[in-house]
């Protein structure tokens, strides 16, 4: 069985860098059929706990197969084929893959993230359209390369930031573009959990192939697992990407080893002067997963399965218009907070249109299948996970000590 | 599912526990946020909302679900029916005014509902309402399934004891605590909580028990049960508690709702059909509670009070 020590030995020459010229790389393209049939194939590289939900998913779409599996750790050839429910083909090496099964037109790509550069860069370099995990790099360079090849391959790469397709995250952004919480200059988001973070290893050895989350070689730690969805959040909300960030964090409430924070908080200031704080404790539940979007005349709070507007007493600096303040007022939603207690009542929530209720994820994974049919960009693309994908990056370096920076020292001039 | 899951399990730590824990309760948490059609975001509430107007593809994991489903529909001539929800909702709405539905009212419930009413294509992996109005609803077997998965992803991790129950009405063990014949599981009597009715040692095997919330409702001078026939489309009389054991949770489950509804006899038919199932049931009649042992290999309080 191959460790993962082995497995960056022997990937090291393609990390970083395109293997393919530009003469080759056209070469693939044109053998690789480019036009997409009812029938769509995907393969997956890394079959872990994200792969193979993903996997369930992509099932439910019609004309959708997964023909191929890759994973460097054996036991996952059975699970993913436990829910593909044939004998799907199955490689420990991604580039056997993207070699023998020529029936593929697209890669899910959830391994590791110090591993995605690599893996989708390679398959967009191959002619496949790409389904690529957030964050879809662990470093700048990384994100650099991925958004580089995937607007030069003439494929689609979306980003698995799926509540870009959460109906009510979309309303909601709609609603606050037309001004009903007035000028929004904050967003709070929140991922707390209480466990250890930690899965079940069946032998010592396979510690950090497993719980690779835990390690900085591999992973950008909860910042990237958890805070890359509210940083999209605060980067769509504010259409913009943040300029700098403040960081922190520590190893509090797990000392077992692990070398990635289980708390860490993180401020990012936008150039038009908006401002997101994140925060990720794996220590209390007690807030969960929200995003709270605050202006000067009303709130939203954002959760993985529904959302509220809440409405500000009518003050001088309230920008609500009167309609929706009667609203407010008719829902008891708002003027009834009490001086500066906490608002506890009820807020409005976002009504999901019947029929257009769903998983984000499933449909995000839907609306990936739809870009290939019909040709069309998708909404989260790489431009999408660049920006979170950085942000987390250089978040992290702030919360790992360097507390302060700028993302101007650290970017080339793009966007 | 709307219901408690408690897990007993013996690791070499707590930390290994934890994580072994958490690993299953993860896979529970899967299972519930793609069968629960009280969620808007499952895929059983996406199917729901699409498969009157045409077929709707689903993964192979929950149309393997949805065709054993409707397969227990099949083999308990419709006692156990994953469409029965328009009817329990119809009766549910009218038992809080006191009152009956009117014949109108149940036809048209019944109109809704039919397990032969929902079309399967194997080969397309596609699920199709044949009428409108069609809700499928697992709270049957949805327990009993997140159950079994819980205990695969344990077994995968090497655990080999461990108890898994949900709600306290089904249970699925994993092997037996050291020097012990199983896990002790008490089949309560419905009359008197602190007596047993009998004890169960459970390995590798489930047990799930319908009725046991002794929940009846009173219209009319009539004792009926909550639990609908979706046959005739009244609640079903006679029967007051059913224990089934079986080699799966999803097995025990429908097994235990199909024969509550069918009674003794079919009943007795439809675990003797089913490979390793064992079941014992209290039947009431006329204020006399009788207990009726089906495969039943354990000791039983015969008279059940």
């Amino acid at each position: 069985m191959m460790k993962r020590r082995e497995f960056v030995t022997a990937s090291a020459a393609t990390a970083g860098a395109s293997l393919l010229g530009i003469d080759a790389m056209a070469e693939t393209l044109a053998n690789r059929r480019t036009w997409v049939s009812d029938e769509i194939n995907v393969g997956v590289i890394g079959v872990g706990s994200r792969g193979k939900y993903m996997m369930r998913l992509f099932l439910r779409i019609p004309g959708v197969r997964v023909t191929a599996l890759c994973d460097v750790y054996e036991p996952r050839f059975a699970e993913g084929r436990e829910i593909t429910g044939e004998d799907t083909p199955a490689y420990r090496d991604y580039r056997q893959m993207l070699d023998s099964a020529s029936e593929l037109n697209a890669v899910i790509v959830a391994s590791p993230l110090s591993f995605h550069g690599e893996h989708m860069v390679a398959s967009l370099e191959r002619g496949l359209h790409v389904y690529g995990e957030k964050a879809i790099g662990l470093t700048v360079d990384d994100c650099n390369a991925i958004v580089r090849v995937a607007q030069n391959s003439g494929r689609w790469f979306q980003t698995g930031l799926q509540y870009r397709y959460a109906p009510w995250y979309r309303e909601a952004i709609d609603r606050i573009r037309t001004g009903e919480i007035g000028r929004v200059t904050h967003v709070y988001g929140y991922w707390h959990r209480n466990y250890n973070w930690r899965r079940p290893v069946p032998d010592p050895s396979l510690e950090r192939l497993i719980n690779w989350r835990l390690y900085r070689e591999y992973s950008g730690g909860l910042l990237a697992e958890l805070g890359s969805h509210q940083i999209d959040v605060a980067n769509w909300i504010f259409d913009e990407a943040p300029t700098s960030v403040i960081g922190t964090g520590g190893i509090t409430f797990y000392h077992d080893g692990r070398e990635t924070f289980d708390n860490v908080q993180a401020v990012f200031t936008y150039p038009s002067g908006g401002t997101h704080v994140f925060s990720s404790i794996i220590g209390n539940h007690n807030v969960g997963y929200q995003v709270n979007v605050y202006g000067t005349g009303g709130s939203v709070k954002l959760t993985l399965e529904d959302g509220t507007f809440y409405y500000e007493p009518a003050r001088a600096n309230s920008a609500v218009p009167q309609e929706l303040i009667e609203r407010g007022v008719h829902t008891s939603a708002t003027l009834s907070t009490r001086g500066d207690m906490p608002y506890r009542g009820p807020g409005l929530p976002i009504e999901v249109p019947e029929g257009e209720a769903g998983n984000p994820t499933f449909l995000a994974a839907a609306s990936f299948i739809e870009s290939m049919r019909n040709n069309a960009r998708p909404f989260a693309d790489e431009q999408v996970g660049w920006r979170s994908a950085v942000a987390v990056a250089l978040g992290n370096r702030a919360i790992r000590g360097e507390r302060h920076v700028e993302f101007a020292e650290h970017l080339e001039a793009k966007e | 599912m709307g219901t408690t899951v408690e897990i007993y399990l013996y690791a070499s730590s707590g930390e290994r526990a934890a994580e072994l824990l958490e690993a299953a309760f993860a896979e529970i948490e899967r299972v519930e946020a793609a069968l629960s059609a009280y969620r808007p975001t499952s895929e059983i509430s996406r199917i729901n909302a699409t498969a009157a107007r045409a077929p709707v593809v689903t993964d192979p994991e929950v149309f393997g679900l949805i065709a054993l489903a409707l397969d227990y529909g099949r083999r308990s001539d419709g006692a156990f029916d994953i469409t029965v929800g328009p009817l329990v909702k119809a009766w549910g709405f009218f038992r809080a005014d006191g009152c009956h539905p009117s014949p109108a009212e149940l036809s048209e419930a019944r109109a809704k509902i039919g397990w032969q009413r929902v079309a399967l294509d194997h080969a397309e992996r596609t699920i199709r309402f044949l009428t409108p109005g069609i809700e499928l609803d697992l709270g049957g077997i949805g327990k009993g399934f997140a159950l079994d998965r819980a205990a695969h992803i344990l077994r995968r991790h090497g655990v080999t004891t461990a108890l898994l129950g949900a709600g306290r009405s089904s249970y699925l063990a994993i092997g037996a605590p050291s020097g012990t014949e199983g896990w002790a599981i008490t089949v309560p009597d419905p009359s008197d909580s602190a007596r047993a009715l009998s004890e169960v040692q459970l390995r590798d095997r489930s047990l799930s028990t319908s009725g046991a919330d002794q929940k009846y409702f009173d219209l009319d001078g009539r004792r009926y049960s909550h639990v609908i026939d979706p046959r005739t489309g009244q609640p079903t009389t006679g029967m007051i508690q059913v224990t089934v054991t079986a080699l799966t949770a999803i097995d025990s489950d429908a097994l235990s709702t199909a024969v509550f509804v069918l009674g003794p006899e079919r009943g007795a038919d439809l675990i003797e059909d089913t490979a390793g199932a064992t079941a014992l049931l209290v039947a009431g009649y006329e204020g006399e509670h009788r207990v009726v042992a089906i495969e039943w290999s354990e000791a039983f309080d015969p008279r059940g009070r």
